[in-house]
């Protein structure tokens, strides 16, 4: 590089005139180009990539106390509106919109609180979110059954997590469930770890009745070939992480098994790489693996994602306009078999 | 004060969890037995097991049928 080639493009300043729309405040971000503000205003353009880019499958990574927070609706519409194309989420997240499907809520709280006393009224705190125990007791209720149902109809067959998901999506009857939405338009959501949450413990208490005959297997092996194929046979692979994990480990790993490397990478996390954990590992490091092509558009934005990624998803889609259609990819080749 | 109430009831066995706080409660043993699990926390069964649970939900539920029984 030449001296010239660093001095390219000077900051703007960003300028409010009080009735900016979301997307012409990430514009005004965008000119300032730095800090924080620079990332998401990137963040904002690949995203818009991703979704005008016919060839591009759209991963979403979700770790985190996502639904409690409030963003629930955001995911359900991005499922509805074909903005997302294959969800890999950690067991809890699906547990905390199970929650609601059965009819529980999080509540608004604190996070300066007395928590013994919490532990005492049988109150879980999320940060400052509570959560009652009962909400839990009766999804592990409903849920305990509803596991001996799908057992029974698949008598010994091991499921793989998007099957799992599936077939509870199908048995869920909240239009607003992320769940159900994703069985209504076919979008995978696989749990690599799905034993790490309450489906778990759910799934002792249903294996625990007594003289039970068919207790549910759910085989995370099985998850592999399936995602691993979806990343092979799309022409480009996208990601978008809240947070990090297993979800996203599962992506990355995904796309560089079926040596086909990531072409977009969005993460939102608060995590360092210092400690050489996946979450907070940058992006390039994603590069030296091979699981993010060294061409792609990626970015890293430093922030609590109930901040940042309504702010994505807002502006995105501000851009695109309501007549705006997408058809993924997936959704094509489906097509096209039924065609077949 | 949690743990001063110490008769044998429900919402004092380990088996417990809220179901409706503070009157339900969830009992995963009985569930297991194929039983109702869903029995009074002021109620309890040969399987009483008290262990370790630390909660309000005696006081609340003693509480609740007092004043339901005044009015």
């Amino acid at each position: 590089m030449e001296r010239k080639d660093y001095l390219k493009e000077p900051v703007k300043h960003i300028k409010i005139n009080g009735t900016l729309t979301v997307d012409q405040l990430m514009q005004q971000y965008n000119n300032s180009g730095s800090f924080g503000a620079g990332r998401l205003a990137t963040a904002c353009d690949i995203y818009e990539k991703m979704l005008r880019d016919k060839d591009c499958t759209v991963f979403l990574a979700l770790s985190g106390a996502v639904v409690p927070a409030g963003m629930r609706t955001i995911i359900v519409d991005l499922i509805r509106n074909h903005l997302v194309d294959v969800i890999v989420s950690t067991g809890a997240c699906m547990v905390h919109d199970a929650i609601e499907a059965v009819g529980g809520h999080h509540y608004k709280g604190g996070w300066q609180v007395n928590d013994a006393e919490l532990y005492k009224y049988h109150l879980f705190r999320i940060y400052d979110i509570f959560v009652p125990e009962e909400d839990y007791v009766r999804l592990d209720f409903v849920f305990s059954e509803m596991y001996a149902d799908i057992a029974r109809e698949r008598k010994g067959e091991g499921l793989a997590s998007d099957e799992f998901t599936r077939e509870i999506g199908k048995r869920l009857t909240d239009e607003n469930s992320i769940l159900r939405a994703a069985y209504e338009e076919n979008v995978p959501i696989f749990l690599p770890s799905v034993r790490d949450s309450e489906f778990g413990f759910i799934h002792w208490l249903h294996a625990s009745q007594k003289d039970q005959k068919n207790v549910l297997l759910v085989d995370a092996f099985k998850d592999v070939p399936t995602i691993c194929g979806i990343c092979s046979k799309s022409p480009k692979n996208g990601m978008i992480v809240i947070g990090g994990g297993v979800p996203r480990n599962t992506i990355q790993s995904s796309a560089l098994a079926s040596k086909k490397g990531l072409d977009y990478g969005i993460v939102i996390t608060l995590d360092r790489p210092e400690t050489g954990g996946l979450s907070g590992s940058t992006l390039e490091e994603t590069v030296s693996w091979g699981k993010m092509k060294g061409s792609a558009g990626h970015v890293m934005v430093i922030g609590e994602a109930l901040m940042v990624f309504p702010f994505i998803v807002a502006s995105a889609t501000e851009r695109l306009g309501k007549d705006f259609k997408r058809v993924s990819f997936l959704q094509r080749i489906k097509l096209a078999e039924k065609g077949n | 004060m949690a743990g001063e109430e110490t008769g044998e009831f429900c919402g004092n066995c380990d088996s417990h969890n809220c179901y409706q706080y503070p009157a339900k409660v969830f009992c995963s043993t009985r569930y297991w037995q194929h039983l109702d699990p869903i029995v009074d926390t002021l109620w309890h069964c040969s399987s009483y097991n008290r262990v370790s649970q630390e909660c309000y939900c005696v006081r609340e539920a003693k509480k609740k049928a007092a004043a339901s029984a005044q009015s």
